[in-house]
């Protein structure tokens, strides 16, 4: 049984991403399970999606620990632990990354050595959130590092999990997914599915008797305010506001005020100050910015800076 | 009116601290969500939050809370329900002088227009009746948001809902939730917008100032549900005000007062052109049985507002 | 100590006043009105310091009972049936919320059909949502185990809702001599109520009732919840222990009656228990070894005393006043789990369903019962389940369809209906070998 997990983030189109290459084996006569996985669905935050595919019937299900493939679809993913994108990780797995890096970078990075795939992103919107097509071109490329799935089957599978675009971002999408195909030939079946294990080379099982707590600490009630200052959703940015501080004019801290996640703030020199660990990019501010002192820049990731949020998603 | 007036004279005087924390996982751009910032801000943490089930449950996910001061999740249908248990119990602890004066809180309902609109209605009902002194404050986002958009009583007539996926979007109409709650008489009833900050925190500070039901209904431009980029919020939000879609007005003493006018009414099409959910009244043509509709009816109502 | 005759309801509303509840969010319902009636007109006559609120509907009422007990005041409501299904959601969420708060519910049959009439239908689909049971067979255990249910809700190593059940009718509109405790003396055992960190005050920010992600934390919270509901049968031991002791009166988390040198054994719940002790009574007279064993606490289920009482004995008839449709008893069900595999676990383990709707259970029917126990002893087969339901009442059914369904006078093959008007007052209906339904008309004089 073959085993494909995803990472992206919401708006990515993973769930999509999964459907197609679920069709594509299904086409090719696999029995097939694919699912996604929300945290909170929501554009820009981790998600996951998993895929399953065997010539015998697929027995289990839910979130796959052991994968033989690993797709990440957005590499800052990989800089946030709880991301979980090495979890379950040994010597057989693949991993296919959408990255500027080389594969030795995130070999390195990710301290493991395995097989790394680099896809390399391809620039038409800054914007990495708004690039829905990453999925579709995440699908072929895994279709044909299976070495299962053919060119024609996928551009059908394509075309089926695509059939509600319209025209000129269906031919995008097929474009661009086909020439990721394409560029994978050099590594045509690398993925291969796991053996069967014997039963002792599983993690032993750890139960307990979960202990008797009083209702003050168990009852689902949160003694302490502002607790959600440790979850940084600065993660889920793509883009980052940036103020220019000289054409910055104080004007009445509109910024500050319409900044839903109350990321912006005013400090004693009446200059507003944006809260980089929890601003998620909307831009709200850069758009509505009177002398227009706010600039979109796309985040890019920084070499060997390690992501230290407590809080995330695990698969 | 006046006396709120002199608090919030002008955009500057509003808080730069914000006592809403961030690290919610809301979507970014979320309408609803910069509305009550600016409305946690002017209410302050003595305030216990009761809410119902929609996008904001997820306001507070264990372990994590946003609030400086107090917050409690009941049920979808429930939430002034719960507001009575809360505002009553706090009543008894102070008359029985279990807690002192300084320790009551105020309580203020949180729930999303799917919950007002639909089975909230019967709690909602029956604290009016009771003259609950309370605040409930409704983010209407036109949809059940949390569970994917779905048409609620809220979803407006040709709006695209996951469950009005056809050619004509949504065939019924929006349900009147403020003539609904002002037909119960409460003794303060508003309409506000996160893009209107001023207007928002002038209504809201009102608010601290009177006794009995006190509801306000807040537009919330969702970017994921309306299907648009985030960083539109505020213009989308402004241009629902400048069209005439989304009225700024108060209930107060048995009459209806708008507290925003508009010179000169923008055409509802160019609020309508900035969100995928009408998308289908454009493309691949224009559907002016429906534009026409939805312009006649606005301009219906605005025959009749009455004005400050 | 003197008594009056208080009836289930009145009963109920003295334990609530006694125990001093501050907040009773009502909606009435047959058969529970005449509690809230009676605490309605003690609140405005000044005799209890408590607010009563009027809500719109149960759910709402479940709502603000635990809003307010998890602000910090003591509450009380009641109600049944169908507005404790209506309510359900509530249920579940107040428990999970640990809200302490006590609840009177008038058991009454189920709709469809609906009906005004007892049996344990409601309260038992309320098993799995954490809310503790305490089920009455008297109109003074009524009293006395409301105020044991404070105590219990209350304790910070419980701090779970309580049901305290009484039957609708039987219970509820019947006077039985009660005693009404002392004041004093209930507020010591008692005493005032300390919320400890549940509640809502301003300078102590608490967010309460958060939603959850995964299923970890969820499994954990949940479990809890069930540790803490199996910490209430020592809480609740110790509490009747105390109860005991200052007022006279033992209320065990099981009764037994008879049941040391027993062969046979009843297994019932709530009012008509009492109905039981007196077959046991008049079985013993006629040297039969007889007992009745009676649950008073149904969550959590005392699965150690249970199992302890019948040990070693022959054969256990369990009489559910309910039935899980598509399974069959709930007590039997439960009783079954409860007994499997335990050293000297009864060989015959019987389901007998009664009682539905109110119906009766006169006294030959646990005669029967016995009989069909012993019978069984013998041969070592349990019978298959049975619904008590004679002859006659088959009959009388019938007649009820007749009329419902206008079968015409004369003899018929129910294969061809006849639309022939019938005259009501004169139908005689039977059932020939043959399953067929006549009619014959009978003279009017």
């Amino acid at each position: 049984m073959y085993q494909i997990r995803f990472h992206g983030r919401g708006g990515q189109g993973m769930k999509t991403a999964s459907h197609i290459l679920g069709t594509a084996f299904f086409l090719e006569g696999f029995n097939v399970q694919d699912a996604p996985r929300y945290g909170a669905e929501r554009r820009g935050a981790p998600i996951f999606a998993y895929v399953r595919a065997s010539h015998e019937t697929i027995n289990d299900r839910g979130i796959i620990l052991h994968p033989d493939l690993v797709i990440v679809a957005d590499d800052s993913l990989a800089m946030i632990p709880t991301a979980g994108v090495s979890v379950g990780l040994d010597a057989h797995t693949v991993l296919l990354m959408v990255s500027r890096h080389s594969a030795e970078y995130w070999q390195s990075y990710l301290d493991v050595k395995n097989k790394i795939i680099i896809l390399s992103p391809f620039v038409e919107k800054v914007d990495s959130a708004l690039r829905p097509e990453i999925g579709a071109v995440c699908a072929a490329a895994a279709a044909c590092l299976s070495g299962e799935i053919s060119r024609s089957t996928l551009e059908k599978a394509l075309r089926e999990e695509l059939s509600d675009l319209k025209q000129e971002s269906l031919t995008k999408n097929l474009d661009l997914s086909l020439n990721a195909y394409d560029s994978m030939n050099g590594n045509k079946g690398i993925v291969t599915p796991k053996k069967d294990r014997p039963l002792d080379e599983y993690t032993a099982v750890d139960w307990i008797d979960v202990p008797f707590d009083q209702a003050s600490i168990s009852a689902p009630s949160i003694h302490a305010p502002l607790t959600s200052l440790l979850a940084n959703t600065g993660t889920w940015r793509t883009m980052k506001p940036i103020i220019d501080y000289d054409k910055c004019n104080g004007c009445h801290w509109v910024c500050s005020t319409y900044c839903p996640d109350s990321c912006i703030s005013v400090d004693d020199e009446g200059l507003p100050q944006i809260d980089y660990d929890k601003c998620k990019g909307c831009m709200i501010c850069v758009v509505q910015c009177p002398p227009n002192a706010i600039d979109a820049v796309a985040e890019t990731d920084e070499p060997g800076k390690k992501n230290t949020q407590t809080k995330g998603v695990s698969p | 009116m006046s006396e709120s007036q002199d608090v919030f004279h002008r955009m500057k005087d509003l808080p730069t601290e914000h006592l809403l924390g961030g690290g919610t996982p809301m979507c970014a751009g979320c309408g609803g969500l910069q509305a009550i910032h600016e409305i946690y801000d002017v209410l302050g943490e003595n305030t216990v939050f009761v809410n119902a089930a929609g996008c904001m449950t997820m306001l507070a996910n264990y372990p994590y809370t946003p609030f400086k001061g107090s917050w409690f999740y009941t049920a979808m249908a429930s939430a002034p329900a719960g507001a009575q248990g809360v505002r009553d119990a706090l009543d008894i602890l102070v008359e029985k002088k279990r807690i002192s004066k300084e320790e009551d809180l105020n309580v203020v309902v949180l729930t999303g227009d799917g919950s007002a609109n639909g089975m909230g209605l019967s709690s909602t009902s029956g604290t009016i009746e009771r003259n609950l002194d309370y605040l409930y404050v409704c983010y209407d986002n036109e949809g059940y948001g949390n569970t994917g958009q779905q048409t609620s009583g809220g979803t407006p007539h040709g709006a695209k809902t996951s469950t009005a996926k056809g050619e004509l979007g949504f065939t019924g109409y929006k349900k009147d939730l403020f003539s609904i709650w002002a037909s119960h008489k409460p003794a303060y009833l508003a309409t506000i917008i996160g893009s209107e900050p001023l207007d928002l925190a002038r209504k809201i500070e009102k608010t601290k100032h009177i006794t009995g039901p006190k509801l306000v209904i807040a537009f919330s431009p969702c970017p994921t549900g309306w299907n648009y980029d985030p960083k539109e919020s505020v213009k989308v939000g402004k241009l629902a005000v400048k069209t005439g879609v989304w009225p700024l007005k108060e209930y107060i003493d048995g009459k209806v007062i708008h507290t925003i006018k508009h010179k000169k009414r923008l055409p509802v099409e160019e609020y309508l052109k900035t969100q995928g959910r009408f998308d289908h009244l454009f493309y691949p043509e224009r559907n002016e049985k429906i534009l026409k509709d939805i312009q006649d009816r606005i301009d219906k109502y605005w025959e009749t507002a009455v004005f400050t | 100590m003197s008594k009056v005759l208080l009836t289930g309801n009145g009963a109920s509303a003295w334990g609530a006043r006694l125990a001093r509840a501050d907040y009773v969010p009502a909606f009435p319902i047959t058969p529970q009105t005449e509690i809230i009636e009676t605490l309605s007109k003690w609140i405005v006559d000044g005799d209890m310091d408590c607010r009563m609120v009027n809500m719109d509907s149960e759910h709402s009422m479940l709502t603000a009972a635990g809003a307010a007990a998890v602000t910090g005041v003591r509450v009380f409501t009641a109600t049944s049936s169908q507005g404790l299904l209506y309510a359900m959601e509530m249920l579940y969420s107040t428990a999970g919320w640990r809200a302490p708060f006590v609840m009177a519910n008038v058991s009454r049959g189920l709709s469809a059909p609906i009906t005004l009439e007892s049996d344990h239908n409601d309260i038992l689909a309320a098993r799995d949502s954490g809310f503790l049971q305490i089920h009455c067979a008297t109109c003074q255990d009524i009293l006395d185990s409301t105020l044991i249910a404070y105590r219990l809700t209350e304790d910070p190593r419980v701090r779970l809702p309580v049901i305290v059940n009484l039957d609708g009718f039987y219970l509820s509109f019947t006077r039985e001599p009660v005693e009404i405790p002392d004041t004093k003396r209930v507020d010591e055992f008692i005493g005032p109520y300390d919320p400890e960190n549940e509640r809502f005050t301003a300078n102590v920010p608490v967010s309460q009732a958060v939603a959850v992600l995964g299923g970890t934390p969820y499994s954990y919270f949940r479990y809890e919840t069930h540790l803490a509901a199996q910490k209430a049968l020592e809480v609740y031991d110790e509490i009747a222990e105390e109860f005991a002791e200052k007022f006279g009166r033992h209320y065990p988390s099981i009764e037994t009656y008879q049941c040391d040198d027993a062969d046979s054994v009843f297994v019932m719940m709530g009012s008509f228990s009492t109905k039981a002790k007196e077959a046991v009574n008049q079985l013993r007279k006629a040297g039969k070894k007889v007992g009745l064993l009676q649950y008073r606490l149904l969550r959590p289920y005392p699965a150690k005393a249970i199992s302890h009482a019948l040990k070693n004995k022959k054969a256990v008839g369990v009489i559910d006043q309910n039935i899980s449709i598509g399974k069959g008893g709930v007590l039997h069900t439960e009783l079954a789990s409860a007994l499997y595999g335990q050293t000297g676990a009864p060989r015959i383990l019987a389901s007998f369903i009664g009682g539905l709707g109110g119906r009766d259970i006169p006294i030959q029917e646990f005669f029967k019962i016995v009989d069909t126990l012993e019978e069984a002893t013998k041969t070592g087969i349990t019978p298959e389940p049975r619904l008590l339901f004679t002859s006659q009442e088959m009959e009388e059914v019938r007649k009820l369809q007749a009329i419902a369904n206008q079968i015409p006078t004369t003899t018929i093959d129910t294969t061809t209906i006849d639309t022939a008007t019938v005259d009501t007052a004169t139908i005689d209906t039977t059932i020939d070998s043959n399953n067929k339904t006549s009619t014959t008309q009978r003279s009017t004089d």
